[in-house]
């Protein structure tokens, strides 16, 4: 490359036969006619022309950080605006859409509309709607908050419908606005009940018939996605609605929802019964949000209670590392309390997504939404109802419990609890090593090996962001999950979990969407990525380039899908032919797929594919180092099958 | 069924290696890619269920490796499962398992120690140095 070329590429000038080299400058020399283009092609222009590169400015409006000239408008105030203020009064951080037309009353709202147009909300461009909606559930496992997505009739919804089935399964918040165009544009993308596409996918939806009654919807929508059982609900807005002058119509104050917790006489009793307790325990599942989880901290401290967590394998769970987690010194537990999870004598479990009777109208009974007749994994027995279970929601229960504690506690007992939490700090914390001491000579095994050993990939990625704010936004278990015993998930965002319902193409979307909460707060992300998920809807990494989100993406490249190419062995085994044939439609072979080149087309700083393990450490340096700058990476690693 | 299994396998264990035939680890190397052995040993036999060195029992003699693969028939229900699937003679010769057994011989897996790897000794203190103050 010569030093002129260098310096024009820097300056972002691109030659115009640079520009016509790709697959767009083709299609844009197409438009110039065939005799145009066919000059083009022959005989060099004599003056070289260029174009010019992307000036700051614009890039400040592309990424929304300019606001728009004042003109004349012909409607003053349109009602699109008082959404984009609902949305605004309910601190939506993002909108996350693929653009259409029956929403771009809206869109143009959002980014023009109020003294800080495009923040809070935020547009954020996604490539696919299954993306954007997973880039919400990834957000609001993070957050404990939803975010929200602008879908576009009935063709958006279609293509969202997985990502919503799996938040849905995951009883995760989501507030869907769905816009709807039954006049102005193809018939075909339209329809009477746009809604009853995902009825019985989503906790509660509406189609509001008037521009006051759609601002109601959308903090009832919002309401009830983060009521127990959240969920995703959805609100359908026409487009008259959105484009109509609101005149002198006001914004109406949101009233938060009043999440009930256990009653007056269930918190006496919960209470006394922690504090008579010799040797409590509080089993702790997922909770709702990050105060939920402080509170039981709280909860436990104030009572000296040995705890149990799931923050291994989901959001807002205990802390896993903190001095009160694990067995304890005495596992004789006189008195355990479980929230949102069993609990021997007491338990507090917040309302299932089966108490939503009605919503599969259509009669589809989806798995685990109704209790599956025909289980997988042999007989199914649902969880059995304890008689000392309490229907509630937990964190909701918490304060009272807290309060009445604090009432019933005498400073003796004090005491008695803090000895206790000394020998329970104690005793966890030699089993904790002993734990990690066995869980590494299990995880010797093949750490010279090539592919690369997933265990090897964990343990050195742990060494270069545990003193991090990292968020593991990825499911584990395809990977084998070593960040269980080899990481420590000490905050409610440590690890999302899993998918909701094992959907392929969740993982990079909800990773971009844990992004962009980790974006303002100081924190990275991590995205263990399997290849077979980010070929479903790769487009998520031109979201994460666009925005310079902080995700490092480590491909889990093992050149399959290997989960079914061991049930197709296996059945192959079974029948007894074929045992060499499983690699058929299970393998992504010939030709191997190029991460790096795949990220690269996206903007994403990426390198790779790694085999070489040696050289593994400081590739994943680079790719924090880059990840803590601000900025996407994609580092390709050939790993282990498992 | 169990049990004859289990006798069966005690007797092959005791015959051991005095009766190994010799495979090919070349070909060997061949047909455990094509039969998709490594989607859940490791392309190294060191992964999930590991083969190589003495990490697995069935790799005490061929005969035992051979007669693993076939009993594998009666254990395995229809319905779809990860785990081990059966080999039949009409899917896997005794010929090819014998070379796939050779393969797996060849293979040596020589990690260091947990006081020789710096990654997991600086994973290790740092645990044990989380618990500074809680010592009974």
């Amino acid at each position: 490359m010569t030093d002129a070329k260098r310096n024009k590429e820097k300056s972002g000038e691109i030659s115009r036969r640079a520009f016509l080299g790709t697959s767009a400058g083709a299609a844009a020399a197409s438009l110039l006619g065939k005799s145009e283009g066919a000059a083009a092609q022959t005989a060099p222009p004599a003056v070289r022309a260029t174009l010019p590169g992307q000036s700051a400015e614009a890039a400040d409006r592309d990424i929304g950080n300019a606001r728009p000239p004042v003109a004349v408008r012909a409607v003053q105030r349109p009602g699109s605006d008082l959404m984009v203020q609902v949305l605004r009064d309910l601190e939506i951080e993002y909108v996350a859409a693929n653009p259409a037309a029956s929403f771009e009353g809206l869109q143009e709202s959002i980014i023009n509309y109020g003294d800080t147009p495009n923040k809070m909300p935020k547009f954020i461009s996604a490539l696919h709607e299954e993306s954007s909606v997973d880039m919400a559930h990834g957000y609001a496992k993070a957050e404990g908050r939803p975010m929200a997505v602008l879908l576009h009739g009935t063709l958006g919804l279609m293509h969202s419908s997985m990502a919503i089935y799996q938040a849905y399964q995951y009883q995760t918040p989501i507030l869907l606005i769905a816009g709807r165009d039954d006049t102005n544009f193809l018939r075909s993308q339209s329809a009477n009940d746009i809604a009853g596409i995902v009825r019985s996918i989503t906790k509660w939806d509406a189609h509001p018939r008037t521009l006051a009654g759609a601002l109601d919807a959308i903090q009832e929508g919002y309401r009830q996605a983060i009521t127990p059982p959240c969920g995703p609900a959805l609100v359908v807005l026409d487009t008259e609605l959105q484009k109509e002058e609101a005149g002198d119509m006001q914004v109406p104050a949101y009233v938060p929802p009043q999440i009930t917790g256990i009653s007056t006489g269930e918190v006496r009793a919960v209470a006394k019964a922690l504090v008579a307790a010799r040797n409590p325990r509080i089993a702790v599942g997922k909770l709702r949000t990050a105060r939920g989880v402080s509170d039981a901290v709280e909860l436990a401290e104030l009572v000296g209670a040995s705890t149990s967590t799931r923050a291994t394998l989901v959001p807002m769970s205990f802390p896993q590392r903190h001095p009160l987690c694990g067995p304890g010194s005495d596992t004789d537990y006189d008195y355990t309390l479980g929230l949102e999870t069993g609990g021997i004598q007491a338990a507090i479990i917040g309302p299932h997504r089966r108490t939503l009777e009605g919503r599969d109208v259509t009669g589809i009974g989806y798995g685990f939404i109704r209790e599956p007749p025909t289980p997988l994994w042999g007989p199914y027995a649902p969880p059995k109802p304890s008689h000392n279970d309490m229907h509630a929601d937990a964190e909701a229960s918490l304060p009272a419990i807290i309060a009445e504690v604090h009432k019933i506690m005498s400073s003796s007992m004090s005491n008695a609890v803090a000895v206790r939490s000394k020998q329970h700090a104690a005793a966890n914390h030699e089993a904790a090593v002993a734990a990690l001491k066995k869980a590494l000579e299990d995880r010797r095994r093949g750490w010279h090996g090539s592919p690369i050993s997933l265990a090897r990939l964990y343990a050195e990625l742990w060494i270069l962001i545990k003193d991090e704010d990292w968020c593991l936004a990825s499911p584990t278990q395809f990977s084998s999950g070593h960040n269980r015993v080899l990481w420590d998930h000490n905050k409610p965002y440590s690890h999302l979990g899993m998918h909701g319902a094992g959907g392929i193409g969740y993982c990079i979307g909800a990773s971009t969407g844990a992004a962009l909460a980790a974006k303002h707060r100081d924190r990275i992300v991590i995205n263990i990525q399997c290849d077979g998920d980010l070929n479903m809807v790769p487009g998520a990494l031109w979201t994460a380039a666009h925005y310079r989100l902080p995700m490092l993406v480590v491909m889990h490249n093992n050149r399959a899908w290997h989960q079914e190419l061991m049930y197709a062995q296996y059945m192959a085994g079974v029948r007894g032919r074929g045992g060499d044939r499983a690699h058929i439609g299970t393998t992504l072979r010939d030709p191997f797929i190029s991460y790096a080149k795949m990220g690269a087309a996206y903007g994403v700083e990426s390198e790779g594919p790694i085999s070489d393990p040696s050289k593994l450490f400081a590739a994943l340096k680079r790719g924090v180092d880059t990840v803590k700058q601000g900025r996407p990476y994609l580092i390709d690693v050939l790993t282990q099958p498992r | 069924m169990k049990t004859l299994h289990l006798i069966l396998v005690l007797i092959f264990m005791q015959q051991a290696r005095a009766q190994d035939l010799g495979g090919n680890a070349e070909e060997g190397e061949r047909l455990y890619y094509d039969f998709a052995c490594y989607s859940c040993h490791g392309y190294n036999a060191t992964m999930r269920v590991p083969l190589v060195g003495d990490a697995s029992g069935i790799m005490n003699s061929e005969q035992l490796f051979l007669t693993y693969l076939r009993l594998r028939a009666d254990q395995n229900p229809v319905n779809p499962k990860n785990s081990m699937p059966n080999y039949a003679v009409s899917t896997l010769s005794d010929e090819q398992a014998v070379d796939i057994y050779a393969y797996l011989r060849s293979l040596n897996d020589d990690p260091p120690e947990l006081a020789d790897n710096p990654v997991m000794q600086e994973m290790l203190d740092a645990a044990k140095a989380r618990g500074k103050g809680n010592e009974k």
